[in-house]
């Protein structure tokens, strides 16, 4: 029963393949009360075994299990100011990825950082966070940390102290000053951190000749060759009313995206002033992509074209020559984005990605000067010169000998780069390596010593965020396993006396602004976290004259044929490069649009996969550049023909014991695909592919928790009711078009009296036309809520614990779909039907309206998530939190909130609506006789949203935020014809379609029952 | 339907193939063997076991060891509230100096301590105001002082893990310590005098009002209410619109 072939001109969303095509896999799925093995039992015992043993425990120990432990306090000799035990405290800090200091607020209990937030008052991100910075703070306290320094003599490794390591390393520093700095060499990441630079400029003094390599410099080749110096680009998507992206993830892996996105979803309003309209052409499925209101999927290789034609388009247009309509999806496209181009001239934003070359970066720079958005939409800030090797350089002196000291700073070269393998033999010619970084990874496995460092949360640092920002990083936490930071490890080249790091920022602070030789200037700073207006300026930047001989107008021959497979590599949404490969939150979050957890996979359209003879799960041999990797194929709608999407960041072998620890026999999660990789970048041409025979074990979540209120059959009918989209010129001639979208249905009447609410009566609103899916929120709820990582098995038996999830779907043609993301959580209905079947009354309603769930009274009939539509309860079918009572996971019981019960086996959980803040906000107003302001309770996925998509509040006030958006015309309850009366109501998504292209893309829903 | 329809079918066919009904139903008819009559007489005793074990139970969940009512454990310093809060009437607040504030009435820091019993140096001298500078019961606050470490105090009243009390949410209202924690001023050695159970918690929700005072008097140990009990405590209800919730979540979560 193919659901398309039946609708064929209509919009239908799915959720996978697998429902689309309305597979057995898919059937069997849907067709079980309970997910496949959920009622399977601890492995080894059998079930009858196992309810003996329980009995028998419960008998024997009921009786000791009534007393608790003896608890005692250890009060401090003087307790700091400002302290109280148990009471949250708030520091503005900040750590660096990749060279841009992204801004934190650390919330911190009895002194442990238990919480990651945004800085609402610093410029850059005006208070979002993303889903890694969410989950920094889980890799303070991984067990897998290294401890301790060590050495290695011969084969052994041989625990060293502080003391014995600065005993060897100055003297080696030593003989190197005398050579003025020959055979030294320092590996680093590139860094904005003015403590560093200024530690730099000392270490240049002192050892002349010595090697400074930075890597991950964010380089960006084809400013150069347009401009013809070093430029940072920025976008101003607050103004841009065009937003055209090639290749380019602004929304997803810009290092500015929290700004981004923010900007993007303001100028999402319908009701606005205007609304922005996003074109994207772009081999893979991007976030950016996901969100666009035009998406044309084309492979990276064919872009250069793409952008060559439609600068000659707009050279037309701007001619006032008359453009032809075009006739393919593309042409079309290109067509109407010339005509939005030409008419909004210095309103516009074109972007080109990193798979890009520098070329393609150049036209587009050329384009948007020719559409007058220079100083408008995009600014250029200058980027201070950097004369630091790169790490092919440094690899040629270890070649050839001319390294006799390298210290590496949590650098992992040996790993997921193109020049690995050559870094790896070179290092078997460095006499002396010492690295410096949290684990004991690929790269300090070559290294004869290893000190640890401390982690950002326990390190005064400073970097400059993405608009230049000059923002502070302060210590919450001394360093757990007395690590020390980058300055730190730097200063011992300087000078011989010992400073502390706090000492060193802010004496490198104090050279460019000598008001922080004032104490009260520099506790400021300490407070607020940032300088402000210390970003850096636009300047203008001129075109080189002569680029227009460089880059003639005109077509362009495309990179390679059609028929050619090209394999386009992107950062690992949860591995990031792979540092973030241990950190099992990130790992067990879905992916964005393949919903994909613990692994990574060669994603492609279905067409490529059948032209290729290989399914879903399908192992292949993909070979280029002399390496081949072999990965499972992953079906994924919207990827572009013939290219092959690979996330990197995964195959780590010494990563630790969740991201794999090979010595352990701990394999590794994902592949490594930096065999594929070329100097050339990310694009990778000229791939063969080869079946290996084999099949792997994919765990998606995107089939879990499939609503199916009235069978399978009415599933992709209804999705389009559960998620409803229209075009803004459906919007402006119904703006109630939402509500229509719903079946029609005689008027609900209650079988019980309802509840009236005198006090609160909390309510949640998401708007489904400002989230873009970036799973940040679930991570944020993950983390505040001490929900459970449970691991791949698990996911796999559909038993993940995320109270939120971000359900995807995509709607008509497999190879270019819509999309459209959706966080569900608990509803907490008014008509609850959890609370209906619960015999224990476990879950109930509160007089302001939550759905409580009570654990200490749950017996795990698991009735109430039967009978919950959402399917947004989750059950603990065993102790996931068993593996922090083991000795060596104790230090990860430190991120667990104190403030919110750890759950154990056999117990219900889903989202509270963060009940944990709202009582302490409605005690803390009481106490102090005020009422609480709207918008002051804030849920944790709520905060942690960079787009605002989320709004929490008391329906109660008709003033307050969630009450208006409730009263909306977008406003629409999930499933409401249930008569669930849901307190989550969500607001219609609006897509911004060209008008030419309007029919095309906005059929209007064929999903609305009659 | 389609697997009933075919049993129906099928049921003729094997009425006709049986000789007799009776023999069918000797067949499929079920029969409890004889020993099973023994089942029976063991259910006599098993009954009383089953009672007489769930009494024990309850017995054990209720009893006094259980709900540690009269919990007293020997602390490390003998710090007498009788002498402090009683005979020399300091405030509670003077060393639980949070409860107003924060969940935790917290234990107070060594410093605390050291206010009024620093201890004396090598040579005998003291400061200004201290109080038996060299007493041995005073030995563990001023190795703490000393040395930097903690006093390790032992925990009297801990409700489990998954309850959330809050001190300040009940002080600032009108709840006196003595509510919960009995005459403090009165206890040598602090012992826990009432169970802490949801019963004694819901008890106070579901009726506030005769366990309110004014909210200047709740530490106030000795306090007498000037009228009956319930009847200031309707007013300091009133006052501060009190409703204690009774919804799960307002401590469980």
């Amino acid at each position: 029963m193919p659901l398309l072939d039946e609708q064929q001109n209509t919009k239908q969303y799915w959720r996978s393949l697998d429902q689309l095509a309305d597979k057995p896999a898919f059937q069997d799925w849907m067709s079980r009360e309970f997910p496949a093995a959920a009622s399977e039992l601890p492995t080894n015992v059998s079930r009858r075994r196992w309810l003996q043993l329980m009995g028998a425990a419960l008998s024997l120990g009921g009786i000791a299990g009534c007393r608790w432990e003896a608890e005692e306090f250890a009060p401090f000799t003087i307790r700091p100011q400002n302290r109280a035990p148990g009471e949250k405290q708030f520091f503005a800090t900040s750590w660096e990825l990749s060279g841009v200091a992204r801004p934190l607020t650390a919330t911190s209990i009895d002194g442990r950082p238990i919480k990651i937030e945004g800085n609402t008052q610093h410029p850059a991100t005006s208070g979002g966070t993303s889903a890694f910075d969410q989950a920094m703070i889980l890799s303070l306290y991984d067990p897998d940390r290294r401890t301790r320094a060590t050495e290695q003599v011969r084969n052994d490794t041989v625990e060293r102290s502080w003391e014995d390591f600065d005993k060897t390393f100055s003297r080696r520093i030593k003989t190197h000053a005398g050579q003025d700095g020959r055979g030294l060499a320092i590996l680093c990441e590139s860094s904005s951190s003015e403590t560093r630079s200024w530690l730099r400029d000392r270490i240049a003094e002192r050892f002349g000749d010595a090697i400074w390599c930075e890597v991950d410099g964010a380089t960006d080749a084809g400013v150069e060759q347009a401009f013809g110096q070093r430029l940072r680009t920025h976008f101003d998507f607050n103004e841009a009313r065009i937003i055209a992206c090639f290749d380019s993830d602004p929304l997803g892996a810009h290092p500015d995206s929290m700004r981004l996105i923010r900007d993007w979803a303001d100028r999402r309003e319908p009701n606005g002033d205007w609304m922005n309209r996003l074109y994207s052409f772009e081999s893979h499925l991007s976030l950016t992509g996901s969100n666009a209101d035009h998406r044309c999927p084309v492979k990276s290789g064919d872009i250069a074209d793409i952008v060559a034609r439609l600068e000659t388009l707009v050279t037309a247009k701007l001619n006032g020559e008359s453009i032809d309509r075009g006739k393919g999806k593309v042409d079309q496209v290109l067509a109407a984005l010339a005509d939005d181009l030409a008419n909004h001239k210095g309103q516009s934003l074109l972007t080109a990605g990193p798979q890009q070359s520098a070329e393609v970066h150049a036209r587009i720079h050329r384009l948007n000067e020719t559409l007058g958005n220079h100083s408008k939409t995009i600014v250029f800030t200058e980027i201070p010169k950097t004369d630091a090797a790169d790490l092919a350089e440094l690899i040629d002196a270890m070649d050839n000998k001319r390294v006799e000291t390298l210290l590496i700073l949590d650098v992992n070269a040996a790993y997921g780069l193109a020049e690995s393998t050559p870094f790896r033999e070179a290092m078997t010619r460095v006499p002396f390596a010492v690295h410096a970084g949290l684990y004991n990874d690929e790269t300090a496995a070559l290294c004869r010593w290893h000190v640890p460092m401390a982690h950002p949360l326990e390190s005064w640092s400073d970097g400059r965020s993405f608009d230049g920002t000059i923002s502070l990083s302060q210590p919450l936490i001394s360093p757990l396993f007395a690590g020390r930071t980058q300055s730190e490890l730097l200063s011992s080249f300087v000078n011989a006396r010992k400073t502390d790091a706090a000492e060193l920022v802010r004496s490198a602070l104090t050279k460019q602004r000598p008001e922080f030789k004032n104490e009260k200037s520099w506790r400021r700073l300490i407070h607020d976290g940032f300088i402000p207006n210390s970003a850096r300026q636009p300047i203008t930047a001129k075109l080189v004259s002569e680029l227009d001989k460089q880059l003639p107008l005109g077509r362009l021959p495309r990179s390679a044929g059609d028929e050619q497979l090209e394999v386009v590599i992107s950062s690992g949404s949860s591995t990031y490069d792979g540092r973030f490969a241990n950190n099992a939150w990130l790992q067990e979050t879905p992916d964005a649009i393949s919903k994909l957890t613990w692994d990574n996979a060669a994603a492609m359209s279905p067409a490529t996969a059948k032209q290729l003879g290989v399914t879903h799960g399908d192992v292949i041999q993909l070979a280029a550049n002399n390496g081949h990797v072999d990965l499972p194929v992953f079906e994924l709608p919207g990827v572009a023909l013939n290219s092959i999407q690979l996330a990197q960041g995964y195959g780590r072998t010494a990563a630790g014991h969740v991201g794999g620890l090979v010595s352990e026999g701990i394999e590794p999660i994902g592949v490594d695909v930096s065999a594929l990789q070329s100097d050339e970048g990310l694009l990778v041409t000229g791939v063969t592919v080869t079946k290996t025979g084999r099949r792997h074990q994919l765990a998606t979540t995107q089939d879990h928790f499939a609503i199916d209120t009235v069978g399978l059959e009415a599933i992709g009918a209804r999705v389009g009711e559960l998620i409803r989209t229209g075009t803004l010129s459906e919007y402006e001639q119904h703006p109630d078009f939402a509500s229509h979208r719903g079946p029609h249905h005689p008027p609900l009447e209650s079988l019980w009296e309802e509840p009236t609410y005198e006090g609160h009566a909390w309510g949640m609103s998401i708007d489904l036309n400002r989230c873009i899916g970036c799973t940040a929120c679930s991570v944020a709820c993950q983390s505040e809520n001490n929900v459970p990582i449970v691991g791949k098995e698990q996911v796999l038996a559909g038993r993940e614990m995320h109270w939120l999830r971000m359900d995807r779907y995509f709607a008509g043609d497999q190879e270019d779909p819509e999309v459209a993301h959706q966080p569900v959580a608990c509803h907490h209905c008014e008509t609850a039907p959890c609370e209906q079947v619960c015999p224990v009354a476990a879950t109930v309603h509160s007089d302001e309206g939550l759905n409580d769930m009570v654990y200490n009274r749950c017996i795990g009939t698991r009735y109430c998530a039967n009978n919950c539509p959402y399917k947004v309860r989750r059950f603990n079918f065993l102790d996931y939190n068993a593996p922090l009572e083991e000795p060596k996971n104790e230090l990860v019981q430190l991120v667990l909130n104190p403030e919110v019960t750890v759950r154990s086996r056999g117990v219900m959980e889903k989202c509270t609506y963060c009940v944990q803040r709202i009582q302490s906000t409605k005690i803390d107003a009481k106490n102090n006789r005020r009422s609480i302001d709207d918008g002051e309770i804030q849920t944790a996925c709520q905060q942690a949203c960079p787009a605002q998509a989320i709004v929490f509040g008391d329906l109660n006030d008709p003033n307050s935020a969630v009450a208006k958006a409730h009263a909306d015309d977008r406003a629409y309850g999930m499933l409401a014809e249930l008569n669930t009366k849901p307190r989550t109501k969500y607001l219609a998504k609006i897509r911004n379609p060209h008008p030419w292209l309007a029919n095309r893309d906005s059929g209007h829903s064929a999903t609305e029952v009659h | 339907m389609a697997a009933t329809s075919t049993w129906l079918k099928h049921v003729p066919s094997l009425l006709e193939q049986a000789e007799t009904q009776s023999a069918i139903a000797d067949r499929i008819m079920f029969h409890f063997p004889l020993w099973t009559n023994q089942l029976a007489k063991l259910t006599l005793g098993i009954v009383p076991a089953v009672f007489g074990y769930a009494g024990w139970i309850l017995m054990t969940a209720t009893a006094p060891e259980t709900t540690h009512l009269g919990y007293a454990p020997e602390q490390p310093v003998p710090f007498s509230h009788k002498l402090h809060a009683g005979m020399l009437k300091m405030d509670c607040r003077y060393c639980h100096n949070t409860v107003e504030v924060t969940a935790h009435a917290a234990i107070p820091p060594t410093q605390t301590c050291i206010n009024c019993h620093s201890p004396s140096d090598g040579n005998g001298a003291v400061a200004l105001t201290a109080i038996h500078s060299k007493s041995p019961k005073l030995a563990e606050v001023h190795n703490s002082w000393a040395n930097d470490t903690p006093v390790l105090w032992k925990r009297v009243h801990d409700l489990p893990d998954f309850v959330n009390f809050n001190h300040s949410a009940h002080v600032s209202r009108g709840v006196s310590c003595v509510s919960c924690h009995g005459r403090v001023d009165q206890m040598e050695v602090v012992s826990q005098v009432k169970t802490l159970s949801m019963a004694s918690c819901l008890e106070c929700h579901r009726n506030p009002a005769p366990h309110l005072r004014p909210v200047d008097s709740v530490t106030d140990m000795e306090w007498v209410p000037p009228k009956s009990s319930s009847e200031i405590g309707e007013l300091v209800r009133d006052h501060w619109n009190i409703k204690a919730n009774q919804n799960c979540s307002t401590c469980h979560y």
